[in-house]
């Protein structure tokens, strides 16, 4: 009877042990976060015990000049053809090229091809290789190379889903990925260093999206010795070799020095691909670059913070925006959705929720972007309005249930979300459910029209309007998640596809881009920008908005 | 022991049959649920007529069952578990190998650190039995039992690793290297309180046996008496038992602590491959563990069996 | 789902407790509230599972009330233990969080700890043969799944299904509200976390019915010509239940851990309904739990304490129930 006793003591003994430790450790110094000065320093200094706990299967102390190190996710797999997911993309793009590719300023550039020539008409490029390009072997590449390439990326035996949108304006593309043919008609190659390329009209974007990696070139006689695992050890054009990759913990890539547009000045890169907080692993000098999140922000934007010297911001070309199901009720009356955008306080939202890390959406181009304006073209703020909007629409007093669909699989809808429907409780009285799905949950949803609204995000795969404008509101076209259809708007983006002139085509896209916001077709919430820290002996080190190929350039002198 | 042999050999014949039920229920419900590896993978891309032609590619427009066949008689004829939709160019035991390997060794880690402790813990509180030492031992360890690992993870990263920069936070860097501290802790300590439990109940069965008493007679010093016939006659069935069921709880743990460090174990994995609806992949960690834990289970049973013929037939253990 | 590290009841104490009078139960409880450590743990259980049932009605603000104006706010007479990000107040949300464990708790143990072993313990062990054959072999088959693994997927793949069919029985019945009331997620935690724990109660519960079935008691009343039925529920039921009560406690503990667990990582109940899971894993970012360390420490404080307190508990009982096997 009393041991019962004894044994409750023993707990709570632990228990206030316990919690001493943790209030020392809470309130005495050290460490990063919100502390300043004199934290940062002692924890960044290389020389501190945790670099030699690293272990000694990285070699972080004996990181030379020229060798960057980063955090990296596994890729899934290396096939430029196939490989969809962002992970993959970061290797692709430096281990793979095609005939051009986009620089930092996102405009097209030469790249296995070192010119071409445009038919009058629009519809026939002529490209000429540079006959310097060589695959990583040394072989020297081929238009043959380039046709069996693409021809192979739109073979449906090879299994990309993404072949036919970026080629598929090849003529006699289809009939490859439809399983037709299996040569593309519209592919010729002329003679070992020439390759003609007929389009089925004259799309101004072509060019564009020939920068993605589906139109990668990859190596016929490789693939052919070893169709299932050549991945492991590509042989590709880009300026980086795949040296090592050992699943879960690191990648190593090594310049290709013999790469058509020259030896990369960055020698090595290597990627981490383990590791708890990224930024503790920046400031003990175990890796060069980081990404900044939402929470460790504020103290990395206080100037008074050491590291405030190394951080940078870059924005990226991407939206997060709320969709509405324009077929569904409520949302089929137009004046409902105007009244959900009307009641949004995003800058409130930014600002205290994601602490301004992001910029408010003024429309659903984003900067950086041909035909991006300053001009704000998204609802205001303004609860009474949308209030009165609300009673005009057919809905009034009759709200369905409405559900916001979005992906995550977390304990916790993220706190944007969470202010947003609040807004709208707050402002319309209108109870908005969240619900969370897992991503292949929501995606199917989507493809079958099921939610009322969503909450999702684009990124842009090229620079140009038409990837977001046309793709996500022609009507018919597949990614069309809004059940959007307005005969109008079509013929816009019909004559935008075709219209050579570019000014006449931004225009057009400009127009079709603001009548969608006024229709609140969407609610363009935030663009993103990337946050990270860069060691002030890293240079040239670039943060492109989209993902390209951007290692190549970078000096690493270490102290 | 011929019951014995009979015994286990019962068992394990019903091994086969169990993962026969088991990865047929396991094929049905990945594929019962939306979405598959093919669409999920997509990520912006929605072209659903693509998707069909790659699902074809990959048979994964045949009926169901038809798919179990394929897979069931590649697995028993070939050895093959399929490809995974994944990492396409790796076979599956390529994958998950060197991830099992990780949290296997994790694990063992953690089991040291609770024997270490708790096995001398719980026989000084035998030893100490109706003083206030006894109870407060147990105490002590059963309130870290309580305190979940989501709740321990994130104080010791902070406190460790924030605060005293004595260890990375979190990652994998090796075996031997400091990122394991806080794992293995973290692990290691809620399995403490049941293993000096079960050390103390053994002990104080075991104190009483004649052969302490002789020895105590003898004038042998009590330490050695305890160190001595005491502690080595408690520990194997201890241990065994303890690992045996532990092995649960363990992976249940690990699969917390994998997430919250970023370390690369079989754990996290699991999550990637659900989210990812890796079919294969899912089916196979699934039966692998299946097998570990039939087998775990049978170890026990035959330890208990061996301690205590009543139980034969009625075969405890598990949850 | 019953903790098996409590050695089995032993013929002496279960043939003691046939032969008791009359409620044993009241014996029991009294003996139990006299040791002073079962009524502490009791009382900390009482409080706040009291705490989480009148949440609805007693707690200050909503659960997912926030206000952008008052993000991280320390303890102030409007909220007492402060507010997190969203201006949500923390005393609220813990409150509504309790809910959810006692009645995920209470559901999961009441059929996964107490109506299923129960019933199939008794089953297998007095009908024997075929039945308990295939109950075993399921069991055997159940306990060794890698639970948690089983429950992820589970949870991703069968939830929307399970959603589905709420939905379509709040259509068909006509009660509103369900779907929204995160039924849905409830049921399937509950369904999953019992059909994955009632393995080792049944086996106890068997070994006890294997080792009753040749006492004099029930022979006496199989030659009587007693019905089956009446044999299982009238005799051998109230010898069996000790050893369930046993297990419950330290049960409850598990189950709550269990869902805190779950929902941390996603698979458990979802946003935007309350649970532990998710005020943890609001708290246990690391700059979050560096500058505003309560957001975590009040729920893990809470948690803790009361899984200690069910682990004591269950300790207490077990010294009444079965004296000596500690």
């Amino acid at each position: 009877m009393n041991n019962r006793l004894v044994l409750a003591a023993g707990g709570v003994a632990a228990a206030l042990i316990i919690g001493l430790a943790v209030i020392l450790i809470l309130v005495i110094g050290g460490g990063g976060g919100s502390d300043n000065g004199g934290n940062a320093e002692s924890s960044g200094t290389p020389s501190s015990g945790k670099t030699s706990s690293s272990g000694s299967s990285q070699d972080n102390n004996s990181a030379s000049a020229g060798e960057l190190r980063v955090r990296g996710a596994d890729p899934l797999f290396l096939d430029p053809a196939v490989a969809e997911d962002a992970d993959s993309a970061v290797y692709i793009v430096e281990i793979f090229s095609g005939l051009v590719r986009l620089d930092h300023d996102l405009k097209v550039q030469p790249d296995l091809a070192q010119s071409w020539d445009t038919s009058p008409d629009g519809m026939t490029y002529t490209f000429h290789l540079n006959p310097k390009a060589t695959f990583q072997d040394g072989r020297l590449v081929t238009a043959g190379d380039v046709k069996y390439s693409w021809e192979r990326a739109l073979n449906p035996d090879t299994g990309s889903v993404t072949a036919e949108n970026f080629l598929g304006d090849i003529v006699g593309a289809k009939d490859v990925s439809r399983g037709r043919a299996t040569d593309v008609s519209g592919l010729k190659a002329l003679d070992d260093e020439t390759l003609q390329v007929t389009i089925d009209a004259p799309k101004a974007y072509f060019l564009y999206k020939l920068t993605y990696p589906t139109a990668f070139v990859v190596d016929q006689k490789q693939i052919e010795s070893n169709p299932r695992r050549w991945t492991l050890k590509p042989n590709g054009t880009g300026p980086y070799k795949l040296k090592e990759w050992k699943l879960g913990e690191r990648i190593v890539l090594q310049a290709y020095d013999n790469n058509v547009l020259g030896a990369p000045k960055l020698k090595q890169v290597t990627f981490e691909l383990s590791g708890g907080s990224s930024l503790v692993d920046y400031q003990d000098g175990n890796i060069d670059v980081t990404g900044v999140g939402l929470d460790d922000l504020e103290s990395v934007q206080d100037s008074s913070n050491k590291l405030n010297a190394e951080y940078q911001t870059s924005p990226r070309q991407s939206l997060d925006y709320i969709g509405f199901n324009t077929k569904t009720a409520p949302f089929d009356d137009p004046k409902v959705r105007q009244a959900f955008a009307l009641a949004v306080d995003r800058n409130k939202i930014a600002d205290v929720v994601l602490k301004d890390a992001v910029p408010v959406a003024n429309g659903i181009l984003m900067p950086g972007v041909p035909g991006y304006t300053q001009e704000d073209k998204t609802y205001p703020y303004d609860p009474e309005r949308a209030k009165q909007l609300l009673s005009e629409s057919k809905y009034a007093g009759n709200m369905p249930e409405i559900t916001l669909a979005e992906t995550g699989a977390g304990a916790t809808v993220g706190p944007t979300t969470e202010a947003i429907v609040q807004s709208w409780k707050q402002n319309l009285g209108v109870e908005v459910k969240i619900q969370q799905a897992d991503a292949a949950t929501f995606f199917q949803d989507i493809d079958q029209a099921r939610y009322q609204m969503f909450h999702l995000g684009w990124i842009m795969d090229y620079p140009d309007p038409e990837d977001v404008l046309d793709i996500l509101f022609h009507t018919g076209s597949r990614q069309n998640s809004t059940q959007y259809s307005n005969a109008d708007i079509d013929a816009k983006l019909d004559q935008a596809r075709t219209e050579q002139d570019t000014e006449k085509r931004l225009a057009i896209y400009q127009d079709v881009e603001r009548a969608l916001v006024q229709d609140a077709v969407w609610i363009p919430m935030f663009f993103d920008t990337t946050h990270a820290l860069v060691k002030p002996y890293v240079k040239g080190y670039d943060f492109p908005p989209i993902v390209i190929e951007h290692y190549r350039d970078v000096e690493v002198d270490r102290p | 022991m011929d019951g014995l042999a009979a015994y286990i050999v019962r068992r394990l014949l019903f091994l086969p049959v169990a993962l026969l039920v088991v990865s047929f229920a396991t094929f049905c419900i990945t594929r019962y649920g939306p979405g598959d590896p093919i669409s999920v993978y997509s990520g912006q891309y929605r072209d659903p007529e693509a998707f069909d032609r790659v699902r074809h590619k990959y048979g994964l427009d045949k009926p169901v069952v038809e798919q179990y066949g394929i897979w069931l008689k590649d697995a028993v004829l070939h050895g093959d578990l399929g490809p995974s939709f994944r990492y396409r160019d790796r076979t599956i035991p390529e994958i998950i190998g060197p991830k099992i390997w990780v949290s296997v060794r994790l694990g063992v880690y953690a089991f040291i650190l609770t024997f270490l402790i708790g096995i001398p813990a719980g026989i000084l509180a035998a030893v100490r039995q109706g003083t206030w030492l006894d109870p407060l031992v147990i105490g002590f360890f059963l309130i870290f039992q309580s305190i979940p690992i989501l709740v321990t993870l994130p104080l010791l990263v902070l406190g460790l690793s924030v605060k005293l920069d004595l260890v990375p936070p979190g990652g994998f860097d090796g075996i031997f290297t400091r990122s394991m501290i806080i794992p293995t802790i973290a692990l290691g300590l809620p399995g403490i309180a049941g293993v000096a439990r079960l050390a103390r109940a053994v002990t104080l069965g075991t104190l009483h046996e004649d052969f302490v008493r002789t020895a105590r007679a003898k004038g042998l010093d009590e330490g050695t008496v305890v160190v001595r016939h005491v502690a080595r006659n408690s520990v194997v069935p201890v241990m065994t038992t303890v690992i045996g069921l532990s092995i649960v709880g363990l992976l249940e743990g690990a699969l917390f602590t994998e997430t919250i460090l970023g370390i690369p174990g079989i754990g996290r994995f699991i999550f990637e491959s659900v989210n990812g609806r890796d079919y294969n992949v899912i089916l196979a960690i699934v039966l692998l563990m299946t097998v570990a834990f039939m087998l775990a289970n049978l170890v026990v049973d035959i330890v208990l069996a061996v301690l205590d013929p009543r139980l034969r037939t009625s075969g405890t253990g598990a949850r | 789902m019953i903790d098996a590290t409590y050695a089995p009841g032993s013929p002496a104490s279960a043939e003691e407790a046939a032969r008791a009078p009359a409620s044993p139960f009241l014996r029991a409880l009294r003996r139990l509230l006299r040791k002073r450590i079962a009524v502490i743990c009791l009382a900390l259980i009482a409080l706040f599972y009291c705490a989480g049932i009148i949440a609805p009605l007693a707690a200050p603000y909503g659960y997912a009330e926030q206000n952008l104006d008052a993000s991280f706010e320390g303890p102030s007479w409007a909220h007492p233990l402060g507010t997190d990000r969203n201006g949500r107040d923390v005393l609220s949300r813990n409150m509504f969080a309790m809910r959810t464990t006692v009645v995920v708790t209470i559901a999961t143990v009441a059929a996964g700890g107490i109506v299923l072993p129960v019933t199939l313990g008794l089953l297998a062990g007095y009908a024997g043969g075929a039945v308990d054959w295939v109950i075993n072999r399921a069991g055997e088959i159940l306990a060794s799944l890698p639970g948690l693994p089983m429950l992820v997927l589970i949870s991703a793949t069968m939830r929307p299904r399970f959603n589905g069919w709420v939905g379509d029985v709040e259509d068909w019945v006509g009660w509103h509200g369900l779907t929204s009331s995160g039924f849905a997620d409830y049921f399937l935690i509950f369904s999953v976390l019992s059909l994955f724990g009632w393995v080792g109660g049944m086996r106890l519960i068997r070994a006890q019915v294997l080792t009753l079935r040749g006492s004099q008691y029930v022979l006496a009343a199989e030659a009587a010509g007693a019905s089956t039925p009446r044999i299982l529920f009238r005799h051998l039921l109230p010898n069996v239940l000790p050893l369930v009560v046993v297990g419950v406690s330290a049960s409850l503990g598990a189950v709550a851990g269990s869902e805190i667990g779950l929902t941390f990582l996603g698979v458990g109940i979802q946003p935007p309904h309350p649970s532990f899971g998710a005020l943890i894993s609001d708290g246990a970012s690391r700059i979050v739990l560096q500058n505003h360390p309560a957001l975590l420490l009040v729920p893990a404080a809470i948690v803790s304490s009361l899984i200690f307190a069910f682990n004591l508990l269950g300790d207490s009982i077990t010294d009444i129930i079965t004296p000596g096997a500690r």
